[in-house]
């Protein structure tokens, strides 16, 4: 497959990826379109980025760990994952100590945070059972079909 | 005790003792650790889905509510696909043909109870109020699957060889997911209105995303770290050539390594 045909295809599967959302936001927007949803979504979506990057930067401070058997354990990296999981963390409370900027229907900055961390729990349950099932039934229709053969021509 | 330290010890705790239940049953080899990691993560999950008794006025223990009514509907579907997979045309592992049937009607049941879930009277409520987080699950799941079902079904078509059926049969599963969402857009649930369902699937759509931005960029620092610390690193020191004594020694296991008939 040349290089030319492999970006294409890559482009073609983000669009067929992202297809089935843009078509749910369009139809919404045509029933009426929940324009305050939109507006909600935007402390949804700066919640979900801050707790994925804070909680994904100390998950990659664990693998570090391990990266660090092969380097006579060096420090460095560890305080710099450290460094970046703390600026996450930082900038979370900042950011919902403004106000209504980020705080969702919750009484304080804590029960914000704590509602962060388990809704991206579920939403990690929610794109784990997705993923598994997407795999799955890919998988399924293969192993549906006829067992194919490979035939060898002589030369 | 109060309400905090009472979240902490039943929900919290139980909380991390199934990721680490987990690490330690895959990484250790030795056979009670393993059993005693598995049955960590077990009494983890347990604990937590008891969690609306053990801390009721707890807001998180929400989450242990919704785990408790999405493990069995989950569980009917990934097992349901595993026998299904597993019973067809696999080079190693194949399962009886009659577990295809089987794997077929566990799929089913467990789609239709999530089904019931929105439509029926099983949606999970507590004190009389929807699950908040049932809110947050069934959204992102139907979205993320139609979104995954959509591009698979176009990699297989791409990328494989001869694969047209198996990618139609795709976009069949995008098309029936995508059109469960339609009909939850439309079409007032059990406890959940069709404008809520609409205003929930915005708010999903925002949280896949923010998820995998925050995600990725967690891994480009990961990199630059990586990457900051490796550059940082002297040069390594060049070595002494071999003396003669090491290239006799060199060249002595080297001839006793090196065999076959030699031609006549």
């Amino acid at each position: 497959m040349n290089e030319t045909r492999l970006v294409f295809t890559w482009r073609a599967m983000l669009i067929a990826f992202l297809l089935p959302l843009v078509s749910v936001w369009a139809l919404d927007f045509t029933l009426g379109g929940s324009v305050g949803a939109g507006i909600d979504s935007l402390p949804r979506f700066a919640n979900a980025l801050l707790t994925s990057y804070t909680l994904g930067s100390l998950l990659l401070l664990g693998n570090l760990f391990f990266y660090a058997d092969s380097r006579k354990r060096p420090l460095a990296p560890l305080f710099g994952m450290l460094a970046a999981a703390s600026i996450g963390l930082f900038t979370t409370i900042v950011l919902l100590n403004q106000g209504d900027l980020l705080m969702e229907n919750n009484g304080s900055v804590q029960a914000q945070i704590f509602y962060n961390i388990v809704h991206l729990l579920v939403s990690t349950g929610a794109i784990l059972l997705a993923l598994g099932l997407a795999l799955g039934t890919t998988f399924s229709t293969i192993t549906a079909q006829k067992a194919r053969r490979t035939v060898f021509e002589e030369e | 005790m109060d309400a905090m330290a009472q979240a902490a010890l039943w929900f919290w705790l139980p909380a991390a003792l199934i990721p680490i239940g987990i690490w330690i049953s895959l990484s250790t080899k030795v056979p009670f650790q393993r059993t005693f990691a598995r049955f960590l993560a077990m009494a983890g999950f347990a604990a937590i889905v008891a969690s609306p008794w053990t801390v009721p006025t707890s807001p998180s223990s929400e989450a242990g509510h919704l785990l408790g009514f999405i493990v069995g509907p989950s569980a009917l579907l990934l097992v349901g696909l595993y026998l299904v997979s597993f019973s067809g045309n696999v080079p190693v592992g194949r399962l009886p043909k009659s577990d295809r049937r089987l794997g077929v009607m566990s799929f089913i049941i467990g789609f239709v109870w999530f089904i019931g879930m929105h439509w029926w009277n099983l949606t999970p409520s507590l004190n009389g109020e929807v699950n908040r987080y049932w809110l947050v699950f069934w959204p992102t799941f139907l979205l993320l699957l139609s979104c995954l079902c959509s591009g698979a079904a176009l990699c297989l078509r791409m990328i494989g060889d001869d694969r047209t059926k198996e990618s139609n049969l795709l976009w069949f599963a995008a098309g029936f997911v995508f059109s469960i969402i339609v009909l939850g857009m439309l079409v007032d649930g059990h406890a959940i209105t069709a404008t809520e369902f609409r205003y929930h699937l915005w708010l999903a759509g925002a949280d896949l995303l923010g998820t995998a931005f925050g995600l990725a960029i967690a891994i480009l620092v990961f990199g630059v770290v990586i990457f900051l610390h490796e550059r940082s690193l002297p040069e390594p020191g060049s070595v002494d050539p071999p003396t003669a004594k090491e290239m006799s020694h060199v060249t002595a296991i080297v001839a006793a390594n090196l065999g076959g008939d030699t031609d006549e």
